[in-house]
């Protein structure tokens, strides 16, 4: 069966960047919207079926009823699955997804969100949308052109062309794999978790990236302008921050623009581990602060190239006008 | 940010102040020594003592009728606030407020507040009063899920914003109203949303996480202090009791409970600050210690306190007229 | 002296209070640029700014509300309410809040807070815009209600109000704003529970709030011509009511009548023909007469309207049938 999946984080857009930076806000009114867009572009080109993760606001429930009114919406439907209101329900239901045999997994959220959805399942290629904070991972895409590229994807397998692999960056945590990160892994001296976003770097000891280009924003924007990196590079990228080097101007959460000295930059080379000294401290992945390293803790960091699939909407899109995909009776068109 | 052990320490005291405070208070009103009604804090400390660690003595809260946890993260003395659920003398209100109206002035509390949302305006007020005088001080506005639907939640949030006052609005979302889940008395589910409405920040955190609360009022009492205007902070937390004491909670399943339960902020707080090596089992230990002893000897002394004379009911209804209520 | 009209006595009052002490503020609906909306607060905006002179939001519970919580840390904020209808709109911050603050605390906080209120009618503004609500709040312990019907005791009345500690809820009438009168260059606080006698009688004691003083003056002279001595009592404030100097009239002239703007049910008169039967009973030669208006809201047309509210010719009728 030709599916998709939404992944829509009911969470995203509001953590405390809103008041330490200037995060954008959105609503979970707005993100109903969206998904009512992206269900309303898959069923234009005849998906079979739309899966979407419950959460404990109903965005997709809600996005479902607000349609039943206009639109014949048997094919979209909510997980049958339980939630706790945390980022582990984004990892099951894709895991959930991909034992369906979901084709494409949209995403709403920020990199948070994706890294979430990818401890899930790593093998459905994402359309990752932000609606987060820092989004490097997702991209402003309109709902409806999402909903639309899924669904020809669902139908079209030779779309999948236009899907690439992306990196990862895999935490270690007293030898045992515990998280990973798809853009950035940061090394602090902070002690909490607490209120999860990473916004002052004076507390900051390293920089790890699987990606550095200069238009990006957040932590990975400080690589940016130093030795930019592609997505598709094999390798990664190692700051040290800190005295005796240079410093670089770089927008590390929206709108804080901050000058940050770097004393060293190097290349990560994929597969070789990284040991981590200072303990205790805390290790921020993708924006967050997530892991927390004891005094009595090792910790490593690992460049994985086997990441996850991210599809290229342009690419895709080329791919389906050259299948004419979009177009009916393309020869009934006066062409002058 | 970088957390000071003392500063930890504190906050994990002031916790357990409320947590084993409230539990007294639970058994006591079964035991028929408390009268009125009690709304438990139980549950919901991280909240009340992350939001009052970044305060100083000046700055002003506005509580709830679910007091009792702000008013001992704002400094309230234990033997006071038995006193006053007993109804003596002694109690911060001479025994005339009782539970739900504990309030000290000097201490910055603007007093429980039995109307709910009665404290979005008085908050407001006390911000503007702030402004005017010219003083750094900042006004915490704590309020439930419930609150955010009454008038005043939008008439006191409006007037901050469109005059940047030095409010910080501290939603605690409990998911209920009463007996109400949130999503059958509002339609959204992070009442921080509605902050973008006033053209100001709104920001959700996890209530049962003191550091998370700690680090979010902060930014938002920093901006208070420097003239940028209020906040809505939104801390999601649950109350392991009942609306109130006596509450059959038929309305919420076990499993819910037990879920929360499960993450509530003091065990997790303390399992972190042992993990992190923050410091050793025995202080803890020794701060539960102090704090029951403080507690059984607040219990004592409202116990052992006189109820007010008869006449004190004509005392305080005005600054002067006493001989008024006579006629 | 100076002749000024009782709106022009109240900013007057206003202006002499903020000048001394610089924690008074004013709060409003368009109580600054604008100058009120029967422009009382005038040129107070210009004087002193926006700071203390404060247009708020069309949100009157806010309005209570941030009064209340301003006085409770320290200020001594004059709220406005362009109607005293509007009242009903906030009236949770007057009831639950600014009167029981006190007392629920344990007497640890104080409420100095003024709330200025115009009521009444006669300018056909209608049911919503021309009640007299002073019994609802006479009802309420913790807060004080000030009546006045001369511009002297608007002015004097509302400094006392400023410096009470207390929540004043202070009536203003709507009709008398234009009434001229003689005002002290430098007003002095008058004080609360003090009756003024504006003519002395013996026939008959007629006790009238606020905008019915004029009223029963009219009476009072209107009956001179027939030989009836009507001694006309004004409390000027209700909450405290001085009941000494209406016992003594009524000792004096063994009648009495009441005479208010509110409707007649319920109203303050009652308490007053209630406290007078029960401590005058001996002195009483006639049954007490209550004179209020109808009990109707107050109608639009300016016939309906007069035909509703109590004047001289009923107020005259009134003591006729006692006297």
């Amino acid at each position: 069966m030709a599916s998709i999946g939404i992944i829509a984080n009911p969470a995203s857009g509001r953590d405390i960047r809103r008041l330490v930076a200037y995060g954008t806000v959105i609503d979970n009114q707005e993100k109903i919207n969206i998904v009512e867009r992206l269900i309303l572009g898959a069923l234009a080109v005849n998906v079979d079926h739309i899966y979407i993760m419950p959460d404990s606001y109903g965005l997709g429930d809600q996005a479902i009823c607000k349609l039943r009114h206009k639109i014949d919406t048997h094919r979209v439907s909510v997980l049958d699955m339980p939630i706790d209101g945390t980022q582990k329900d984004s990892g099951n239901a894709a895991a959930m997804m991909e034992s369906i045999g979901v084709k494409v997994l949209i995403t709403m959220g920020g990199d948070g969100t994706n890294r979430a959805v990818t401890k899930g399942s790593m093998k459905i290629p994402l359309i990752p949308i932000s609606t987060g904070t820092n989004n490097v991972f997702p991209q402003f895409i309109e709902g409806t052109v999402a909903g639309l590229v899924a669904g020809l994807m669902a139908k079209n397998p030779e779309l999948h062309k236009g899907v690439e692999k992306h990196k990862k960056l895999d935490i270690f945590k007293n030898d045992q794999l515990v998280e990973h990160a798809l853009v950035d892994a940061v090394t602090s001296k902070e002690m909490f978790i607490g209120s999860r976003a990473i916004w002052d770097l004076e507390n900051v000891s390293e920089v790890f990236l699987t990606r550095a280009q200069p238009h990006n924003i957040g932590l990975s924007a400080l690589g940016g302008s130093l030795d930019p990196l592609d997505p598709l590079d094999p390798e990664g990228l190692r700051l040290t921050l800190g005295k005796g080097g240079g410093t670089v101007l770089a927008p590390i959460a929206p709108g804080l623009i901050r000058k940050v000295p770097i004393a060293k930059s190097s290349r990560m080379v994929p597969g070789t581990k990284i040991t981590i000294c200072k303990t205790p401290g805390i290790i921020a992945l993708d924006g967050e602060r997530e892991v927390e390293i004891g005094r009595r803790d090792t910790a490593s960091i690992t460049l994985n190239p086997e990441g996850p699939k991210v599809v290229n909407l342009k690419k895709v899109m080329e791919l389906s006008t050259a299948n004419n995909l979009m177009i009916y009776d393309k020869e009934l068109i006066q062409w002058q | 940010m970088e957390m000071e052990k003392d500063m930890l320490l504190n906050m994990y005291r002031k916790m357990q102040e409320i947590r084993i405070f409230e539990t007294r208070v639970t058994e006591l009103f079964a035991e028929g020594k408390i009268p009125g009604f009690v709304h438990s804090y139980l549950g919901e400390e991280a909240v009340a003592v992350g939001t009052c660690s970044n305060l100083k003595n000046t700055d002003y809260i506005t509580s709830t009728h679910r007091g009792h946890g702000h008013l001992i993260a704002k400094g309230g003395q234990l033997n006071e606030m038995m006193a006053e659920l007993y109804g003596k003398a002694t109690g911060y209100c001479k025994g005339k407020g009782g539970s739900m109206h504990i309030a000290d002035v000097d201490l910055g509390i603007l007093g429980a507040n039995g109307i709910v949302g009665g404290g979005f305006t008085i908050a407001a007020g006390a911000g503007l009063a702030s402004k005017i005088q010219k003083k750094d001080d900042v006004t915490v506005c704590f309020f439930g899920d419930g609150a955010s639907n009454q008038t005043t939640f939008h008439e006191g949030i409006n007037l901050a914003s469109v005059w940047d006052l030095p409010v910080v609005f501290v939603c605690e979302n409990n998911m209920y109203g009463i007996s109400l889940s949130q999503e059958k008395h509002q339609k959204i589910k992070d009442v921080s949303d509605r902050a973008v409405a006033y053209g100001i920040p709104g920001v959700t955190v996890d209530g049962n996480d003191v550091v998370a609360v700690y680090e979010a009022i902060k930014e938002a009492v920093k901006r208070a202090r420097n003239g940028e205007g209020p906040s809505l902070i939104e801390c999601k937390t649950y109350r392991h009791r009942g609306h109130f004491e006596g509450d059959p909670t038929n309305y919420r399943p076990d499993e819910e409970v037990q879920q929360w339960k499960a993450k509530e902020p003091i065990g997790r707080f303390r399992k972190k600050l042992l993990e992190m090596e923050v410091c050793e089992e025995n202080e803890l230990k020794a701060i539960d210690e102090e704090v029951a002893d403080q507690v059984e000897k607040a219990v004592k002394f409202a116990e052992e306190s006189p109820d007010p004379a008869v006449e004190e009911a004509v005392q305080d209804v005005y600054t002067d007229m006493i001989e008024e209520v006579w006629s | 002296m100076a002749k000024m009209t009782c709106a022009e006595a109240i900013r007057e009052a206003l202006r002499q209070e903020m000048e001394r002490d610089d924690r008074v503020f004013i709060l409003g609906e368009d109580v600054g640029q604008f100058g009120g909306c029967f422009g009382v607060t005038g040129d107070l905006f210009s004087q002193y700014g926006e700071e203390r002179v404060r247009d708020t939001p069309i949100s009157e519970t806010a309005i209570v509300g941030a009064a209340v919580g301003a006085a409770a840390v320290g200020m001594r904020p004059v709220a406005e309410l362009m109607f005293n209808d509007f009242v009903t709109v906030s009236m949770d911050q007057v009831v639950n809040q600014a009167a029981k603050m006190r007392y629920m605390f344990g007497g640890k906080a104080t409420v100095p807070m003024t709330l200025r209120m115009p009521y009444g009618g006669g300018i056909s503004a209608a049911a919503q815009h021309s009640q007299s609500l002073e019994a609802w709040m006479t009802h309420v312990p913790g807060v004080k209600v000030v009546m006045p019907s001369t511009p002297e005791d608007y002015a004097g009345l509302l400094i006392t109000s400023i410096r009470d500690e207390n929540p004043v809820m202070f009536f203003e009438n709507k009709v008398l704003y234009g009434m001229e009168g003689e005002v002290p260059e430098t007003i002095e606080p008058l004080p609360f529970g003090k009756a003024r006698i504006h003519r002395e009688g013996d026939d008959v004691t007629v006790v009238a709030l606020g905008g019915m003083v004029p009223q029963a003056m009219a009476a009072a002279e209107a009956l001179a011509g027939d030989g009836i001595s009507v001694e006309v009592l004004d409390p000027r404030t209700l909450v405290p009511l001085d009941v000494e100097a209406i016992k003594a009239s009524v000792a004096k002239t063994n009648r009495l009548v009441v005479v208010h703007e509110a409707v007649k049910r319920s109203g303050f008169g009652a308490e007053i023909a209630a406290i007078v039967a029960d401590e005058c009973f001996d002195d009483l030669d006639a049954p007490i007469k209550r004179v209020g208006a109808l009990n109707v809201p107050i109608p639009f047309n300016p016939i309906l309207e007069q035909y509703v509210v109590p004047n001289a010719d009923r107020i005259a009728k009134a003591i006729r049938e006692i006297v």
